[in-house]
């Protein structure tokens, strides 16, 4: 075993060097997470009624516990935080070990740096261990900031431990999730929407078995589930993160044994031989549509599942509510309605699905600076096309495919909903779902606007989506002030529902939607191509 | 003079860092022109200007009449690029890249696209990530070789090409000249740009520091010059008509201006000249010469250009300048 671990020691001392800077943020990010639920806790929630109220607020909306789990104990600040950034933490944590495992083995090979490597006397599992203990520190590192932080800013001891373990399980097991990845597909991006797709997966299901009111041993379907075991803040039980780490191990060692049953620079499946003319791809269009085909492939099955999920939690929604009985109480108050709880629920679950078109928009368009980075944009517009031409061959796809997957995921979801119980009615949904779509617009014209002008400030194409995701589905039960909210393209939807929708929001939405897009085009025709 | 390529004067900096400081270059219609110079001198740069890929901060900038920043399509239409470090897609075969690049000039001719994919012995159903540093240039080449323009604008094309290879691209060329087109071959292959241009500017620093037909470069280098003469003379300082001269018994070597190698021969002549070689400076002489400028080294080295490794020999060379902030 030590010859084939030769030079591990080098290599790890200079991948850690090279990918610190790419690891950083994440860390911050979820730890931050971890730490802003704690501190904003009794601020925003000072009373034990407003704390009351919090936990039956999201207890109501089921849509809430898709993204953020099963709320506990919402009444403290540590329960709130484990709520907050548990199930979310967890799966940015497995987002962070799949993009390490995959950049610093698959990517590597891709490049050719890995070759300069493998041919130096180094072992043959060197390299793809030396991806997992990068991983594996980063997880480690990862839990202790952000129990340290978490700590600092006024969270329990035991329970932010808890906490932040849980992070740094779940990393390690998406790093072994991610390694086999990284053999199963025939490059870099091959293997992250592999791992990445099987990371989504298993954080909807969750999200389903959490809101649909699923029997208890379901929660055991998923990582995601397990780590939801541990009960942090609430009972702080430790051995199911055994089980999780124990896993991660496995998967490690099946990772390994598959790197060294493959050849160097190829997945298992070897490639075969493709057509010798173009077709199709014979034009920018083709190209971009091509390029893009995959990611849409995907997104698309994604948003089909995702339609048919919302729309069965749409009809166990009157189910939860009837089963609780403090919201039966504030019903019975008249406080609210039932149909105001359906209208909330639907609105955030349509807001959830925009969010998810955002991402997948955002991405579409970064893909079109990884194109001009790696080189492949010179020869295209070295022939007889302009740089418009260039952009809009990737920005149809985006705003198309992101209307698209609103309009397929609105009417799937409203064809289950309507189909398997009378709480919300196909036409409502399929109606809100397509006046989200200038929201998402907005977001994927920010990302062109950047991307076209200012290529080097392309996070902020990322940071658009973040922001919105954490005004729209967090900022109301922040109560934050409404100009704050107005920052989200989302809140400025209409509730189609209501009895006088406020339509003008889409007509603010298509104005920024437009000035961001023109910004990314003549920002485009000006600048010079890295 | 009737040029595809004219360029005055310009300048082009990336943050604050010069890449070029007032170049110019004139590239006449149906000429091959090489464009040579060391690493980072400024060659891609200079190439991207020319493409439109990168806006002049100032001079003058003219591609076959028109404004490469603003006519692009109009330009793009009747000229073809090959750049250095070729980048596929690596999910398209290279047949698909080939006529993806053809179409977007405005379509390729099919018999030529069928001769130049068996002339460059290239598998057009491989994809691009299965490709060679050599084969993903052939698809390049291929590509711009296979479409109908005025105007051929290479840089570097021929690195990773085997030497078999290497002799079919120079054929190609050759015919592309016969056929009156014109090309601006950026080189770090001497033998190369010897075999093809008929005029080349050397690049150093982001300024052309010499441009013209070879013959008028290696007149303005020294000759070498090496005999055995019959008679000894008493003193080297008889010689002194030859730049550093050496005298080792009847052997003699030195340097001398091409247009007085005349006087150089009566002069030895005197002595009895019993062997005698008179090498003109080689692309290679020219080259290491401007190469040594900056180091203030002497300008002549040429009896060390034998063994000085051309730059060829760096493959690692990515044919751009990144912008530091990058």
């Amino acid at each position: 075993m030590r010859s084939r671990l030769t030079g591990a020691r080098h290599l790890l001392h200079v991948a850690l060097k090279q990918d610190r800077k790419n690891i950083a943020p994440w860390i911050a990010l979820i730890s931050v997470l971890s730490a802003s639920s704690v501190l904003v806790y009794d601020w925003v929630f000072p009373t034990q009624q407003s704390q009351q109220i919090l936990q039956l607020n999201i207890t109501a909306n089921p849509a809430m516990s898709l993204i953020f789990g099963k709320p506990v104990d919402l009444t403290t600040a540590d329960g709130f935080n484990a709520w907050r950034a548990g199930a979310l933490g967890a799966f940015f944590a497995g987002l962070m070990a799949i993009f390490i495992v995959v950049r610093n083995s698959r990517a590597e090979e891709d490049s050719g740096r890995a070759e300069l490597v493998a041919a130096a006397a180094v072992g043959r599992e060197a390299r793809p261990l030396v991806a997992v203990a990068v991983a594996f520190m980063a997880s480690v590192l990862l839990g202790v900031v952000s129990a340290l932080v978490t700590i600092a800013f006024g969270g329990g001891v035991a329970d932010s431990v808890m906490l932040s373990a849980t992070f740094t399980a779940s990393a390690m097991f998406f790093a072994g999730l991610g390694i086999i990845a990284a053999q199963l597909g025939s490059d870099a991006r091959s293997a992250s929407t592999l791992a990445v797709s099987t990371l989504g997966a298993f954080f909807v299901v969750r999200g389903y078995i959490d809101s649909s009111g699923a029997p208890d041993w379901a929660t055991w379907l998923t990582p995601f589930g397990w780590l939801q075991e541990t009960r942090p803040a609430v009972d702080n039980i430790w051995w199911p993160l055994l089980l999780v780490v124990g896993v991660a191990v496995v998967l490690v060692a099946v990772g390994l044994a598959l790197h060294s049953r493959r050849d160097f620079g190829m997945g298992l499946v070897p490639p075969r031989p493709g057509p010798a003319r173009a077709g199709a791809v014979g034009n920018v269009w083709g190209l971009a549509l091509r390029l893009h085909r995959p990611t849409m492939v995907s997104w698309m099955v994604g948003f089909v599942v995702l339609g048919v999920l919302l729309g069965f939690l749409a009809n166990t929604l009157t189910d939860v509510i009837a089963q609780n009985p403090t919201i039966g109480m504030i019903l019975a108050s008249g406080a609210v309605s039932e149909d105001d709880l359906v209208g909330e629920f639907l609105l955030t679950m349509i807001r959830i699905l925009g969010i998810y078109a955002a991402v997948h928009g955002v991405q579409i368009v970064m893909r079109l600076h990884a194109e001009e980075a790696e080189g492949r944009a010179d020869p295209l517009l070295g022939g007889a096309i302009t740089r418009a031409t260039h952009l809009a061959s990737h920005a149809v796809i985006a705003f198309v495919s992101t209307a698209f997957g609103m309009v397929l995921a609105g009417t799937v979801m409203g064809w289950v909903a309507d189909a398997t119980g009378d709480t919300i009615g196909f036409g409502d949904v399929l109606g809100q779902a397509v006046a989200t779509i200038p929201a998402v617009w907005v977001l994927v014209g920010l990302a062109l606007a950047v991307v076209g002008a200012k290529p080097s400030k392309r996070l902020i194409g990322w940071m658009g989506v973040v922001a919105t995701f954490a005004l729209t589905i967090l900022g109301p039960l922040f109560n934050l002030d409404e100009w704050v909210l107005d920052i989200s393209p989302l809140w400025h939807v209409p509730n189609v529902g209501a009895t006088d929708p406020a339509w003008l929001g889409l007509v603010g939405l298509a104005v920024v939607a437009v000035f961001f897009t023109t910004v990314g085009f003549v920002g485009y025709r000006r600048r010079d191509i890295a | 003079m009737d040029s595809v390529i004219s360029v005055a004067g310009l300048v082009k900096s990336y943050g604050t860092f010069t890449a070029l400081r007032g170049l110019d270059l004139e590239v006449a219609r149906g000429e091959v022109h090489g464009f040579l110079g060391p690493n980072g001198a400024g060659k891609s740069t200079t190439i991207r200007v020319l493409l439109g890929l990168l806006k002049a901060d100032a001079g003058r900038v003219e591609v076959l009449g028109g404004d490469p920043w603003r006519d692009v399509v109009e330009l793009h239409r009747r000229l073809a690029y090959v750049p250095g470090d070729v980048s596929l897609w690596p999910g398209l075969t290279g047949g698909e890249a080939i006529d993806l690049l053809g179409n977007l000039r405005g379509g390729l001719d099919e018999k030529r696209r069928a001769y130049l994919v068996e002339r460059f012995e290239l598998d057009t159903t491989k994809r691009g990530r299965q490709y060679s540093k050599g084969n993903k240039q052939k698809v390049a080449l291929v590509a711009a070789l296979c479409s109908d323009v005025e105007l051929l604008i290479l840089d570097e094309p021929t690195s990773g090409l085997d030497p078999l290879m290497e002799i079919v691209f120079q054929e190609e060329i050759e015919a592309e000249k016969a056929r009156g087109r014109s090309v601006l071959l950026s080189s770090h292959i001497l033998s190369e740009a010897e075999a093809l241009a008929d005029r080349v500017s050397i690049i150093r620093d982001g300024v052309v520091v010499e441009t013209g037909t070879l013959d008028q470069l290696r007149h303005r280098t020294r000759t070498q010059v090496r005999a055995t003469l019959e008679r000894p003379p008493h003193t080297v300082s008889e010689l002194s008509l030859l730049e550093d001269a050496q005298l080792d018994g009847l052997h003699v070597r030195g340097a001398i201006e091409a247009e007085r190698v005349g006087e150089a021969m009566a002069l030895l002549g005197r002595y009895g000249i019993a062997a005698l070689t008179v090498s003109p400076p080689s692309l290679e002489d020219l080259f290491l010469r401007h190469y040594g400028e900056g180091n203030g080294a002497d300008a002549a080295p040429p009896a060390a250009a034998g063994v000085v490794e051309t730059p060829e020999a760096d493959a690692g060379y990515h044919g751009r300048h990144s912008p530091p902030e990058d």
